[in-house]
């Protein structure tokens, strides 16, 4: 399967919504800890095992995340590590780019994600412990939510409620929020240590998934957030990205510092049903493609990003 | 810098279950941030700053004076050595049972005794008993070999903080010899010439390198110039420690208390027209006077050594790190070259070019081999001797490498960061040189954990 060579340490890759062979991957320097980002847009090529880059986009600072936009096939927002947001049109010339520079957030960006439904809007993620809520038409950001009392990793929109979205923070919580109110809605104090990812699973609009720092993950009903659903034990260290399968009910992919890539089932006794150990260094990167039934991405610290069928090996 | 810092944190908390929350600093697992060689050709400003650097925290002197007529005419050798180990201590608040060895630079005095008067100073300077002392006797390098041993012994592991120190006291000890001479030396040249009067040996230097005359006189007024400027805007008064002693009046035999803290030998109104006047001393038709050599002079230095880590433990400021030593052996018969090979063997030691070095302490021995040395290596002579050196403040063997410290450090320390690799070299009698490489503490970051990147090409500084 096609794999893909970054100058730099990858940090995140996301599947274009518009095009199924397209994907941005967010890449830094030095592990992101000092020097220079970049953002690689990729396109699988149908025939050869071959990924080219289409475009790519250098940054001052580490680029942590990228999300693509649900509205233009050819933007993107790119979360950057000195605390800026930059808009992209691959479709405009280089020196056009970046469209939009949105610097509010007084430390690293982390997290980011638009708004799948509404399509309009995106939120951010920062380790300044606040989630911020923009529009690509607006030079500001349009609210403010500082709650957490540590860095937020990262936000996700529910996919059935506009308005409605989850974070999850290093302080041990995640939030829910919904943007016509002033606080947060509920307050979920999921695990022991940092939470440092959460989505809301796509078939039922009242699950959301957390991902920690103690290596499990857990599933957890909104309508009772005393108990979790289901714990998902088998990460050796702190897991660092999940996402809900936006094909199967119960599928959940998640990646973590232990270097693998685990698929789960939270539904059954036997969660783990795959583990990928292609990487040889911290997968940080993880996403599931929204066009194609059961292809993957992911990336690490190892310069890499595979592009998969599920059930297959990466490296074949 | 701190932003990186805090960004490694914040990754190494991740890795970290142990600790029970995020907030909670002080984690304590196994997993750590580790250094590896990123060299040169890591993608920022080279970044060598380690723990078990070994770094220097404090450098004092005494003032020096000319023996036999000075101010410690009538001072005791460990009266001189006592002040500044004492100083070390009382200035950097350290528990001086935690010292692990102190070492001395001596040259003229009979060894086993001046061993015995250094541990008598020990005492005198409030060091326990377990704290042990020896000396070292590399000639007119021995104060700069007795720090650069102490720097060695860290690095081996031997202690964690030690102290390099040099004592001469020419008026109690003149340069002398003992015994009769093996005949055996007529035999051979280069042993012959071990025996050569260090004058004649200047002689030999500007006699086959065409040094004149003037060009010596020149840099011995230089040296006053320089000498007399820093003392009178003080800078000396950061390094020197007054020693509290008595001078007995020749004539009439009465002792006076006196505080001593001002280079006595400088001479702020030395022109060159005076020292033509002066004669030859070892050669009829020579170049060598009394002017432009160096002076002969009591005094005493001492330097303060650690791990970095342990500096920083105890919040000590770091007044340089000690990079590299190397010496080397030339011709006896013009010994005073010492320098042009020592130095570049101690750079290059250092993994730097002399361009790279912004500072120099290039011990005037005689104003012939300095000027070689100078020329040979093409150096800016702004950058070396700026606060004058031995033609002017004095040069007591022993003492003169400890002595180099101090003003060296605290000269980078007035300059900032423009003033990043210091060096300090010394020609030796019976034909040496020996060099070393300092550079400021604070002119490196504290993350070393870069991966060597194979290309810069993706440096894009001016990237949006």
């Amino acid at each position: 399967m096609p794999v893909f060579k970054t100058p730099f340490n990858g940090y995140s890759v996301k599947f274009s919504p518009f095009y199924e062979s397209r994907l941005a991957v967010a890449t830094a320097q030095n592990f992101g800890i000092l020097g220079n980002g970049r953002v690689h847009v990729i396109d699988l090529s149908p025939s050869s095992p071959v990924i080219n880059e289409l475009i790519a986009f250098d940054t001052a600072d580490g680029v942590y995340d990228v999300a693509w936009s649900e509205s233009h096939d050819s933007v993107l927002v790119a979360a950057i590590a000195d605390g800026s947001i930059k808009i992209y049109d691959t479709a405009l010339p280089p020196h056009s780019n970046p469209l939009r520079s949105l610097k509010e957030h007084a430390r690293e960006v982390h997290g980011l994600d638009y708004n799948p439904t509404r399509r309009d809007s995106f939120l951010s993620a920062s380790w300044d412990d606040s989630v911020k809520l923009w529009t690509l038409d607006r030079p500001g950001s349009l609210r403010t939510f500082r709650e957490h009392a540590y860095c937020v990793y990262s936000a996700s929109w529910n996919p059935k409620h506009a308005d409605v979205f989850a974070s999850a923070s290093g302080d041990c919580t995640v939030r829910i929020w919904d943007v016509r109110e002033p606080g947060s809605t509920m307050i979920i104090p999921g695990h022991e240590h940092e939470i440092l990812s959460c989505d809301w699973n796509k078939y039922d609009d009242c699950l959301i998934a957390s991902a920690s720092v103690d290596k499990s993950i857990k599933i957890w009903d909104v309508r009772n957030y005393r108990v979790p659903v289901s714990v998902l034990n088998g990460h050796g260290y702190a897991v660092r990205k999940i996402k809900f399968s936006p094909h199967r009910r119960n599928l959940i992919v998640s990646c973590s510092y232990d270097m693998t890539v685990c698929l789960w089932d939270f539904m059954v006794e036997d969660a783990l049903v795959g583990r990928y150990d292609h990487h040889t260094e911290f997968a940080v990167g993880v996403d599931l493609s929204v066009l194609v039934d059961g292809l993957m991405a992911s990336t690490g610290w190892d310069e890499l990003v595979y592009v998969w069928q599920q059930g297959m090996d990466p490296r074949a | 810098m701190e932003k990186a810092i805090n960004r490694q944190q914040i990754l190494l908390q991740h890795l970290n279950p142990s600790a029970p929350s995020s907030a909670d600093q002080n984690y304590n697992s196994a997993l750590s941030a580790s250094a590896c060689l990123a060299g040169d050709s890591a993608a920022y400003q080279r970044t060598n700053a380690f723990g078990d650097d070994v770094v220097i925290v404090a450098a004092y002197r005494t003032a020096l004076c000319k023996s036999k007529r000075g101010g410690f005419k009538d001072t005791y050798p460990d009266d001189l050595l006592a002040p500044v180990l004492r100083a070390l201590i009382e200035k950097t608040n350290l528990n001086p049972g935690e010292v692990g060895d102190i070492v001395v630079g001596t040259v003229l005095a009979p060894g086993s005794q001046r061993a015995s008067e250094c541990r008598m100073a020990a005492f005198y300077a409030g060091f326990p008993e377990t704290v042990p002392v020896r000396t070292v006797n590399r000639q007119c390098s021995s104060g700069l070999q007795a720090v650069a041993d102490v720097a060695a012994a860290i690095k081996a592991g031997f202690y964690d903080i030690g102290i390099g120190a040099g004592l001469e006291s020419m008026t109690t000890n003149p340069m002398a010899w003992e015994g009769s001479v093996n005949p055996r030396v007529k035999q051979m040249e280069q042993a012959q010439n071990c025996l050569l009067p260090m004058g004649v040996t200047s002689e030999n230097v500007a006699h086959r390198f065409g040094v004149t005359r003037q060009e010596q006189d020149q840099a011995a007024v230089e040296s006053h110039r320089k000498a007399a400027a820093a003392t009178a805007s003080g800078k000396f008064k950061d390094e020197i420690i007054p020693v509290t002693t008595k001078i007995v009046d020749p004539k009439t035999g009465d002792e006076k208390p006196v505080t001593i803290s001002v280079d006595d030998g400088i001479r702020p109104n030395t022109s060159l027209s005076d020292l033509a006047k002066l004669r030859p001393v070892f050669k009829k038709d020579g170049s060598t006077t009394a002017g432009n050599s160096s002076q002969v002079s009591d005094g005493a230095g001492a330097v303060l050594l650690m791990k970095r880590s342990v500096a920083m433990l105890k919040g000590l400021p770091i007044l340089g790190v000690f990079r590299t030593f190397a010496a080397v052996g030339v011709d006896p018969a013009i010994m005073g070259v010492g320098p042009a090979v020592a130095i570049p063997a101690a750079v290059k030691a250092a993994g730097l070019e002399l361009d790279d070095i912004d500072l120099y302490e290039i011990n005037e021995a005689f104003a012939s081999q300095f000027v070689y040395c100078r020329k040979k290596l093409e150096l800016d002579p702004k950058k070396i001797n700026v606060n004058g050196a031995a033609m002017a403040i004095g040069h007591p063997l022993g003492a003169t490498g400890a002595r180099c410290v101090a003003t060296l450090l605290h000269e980078m320390k007035r300059r900032g960061k423009d003033c990043r690799f210091g060096v300090i070299s010394m020609c030796i009698g019976t034909g040496m040189g020996a060099a070393a490489v300092f550079e400021r503490g604070d002119h490196t970051d504290e993350l070393c954990n870069a991966r060597k990147v194979e290309t810069n090409s993706f440096l894009s500084k001016d990237a949006l």
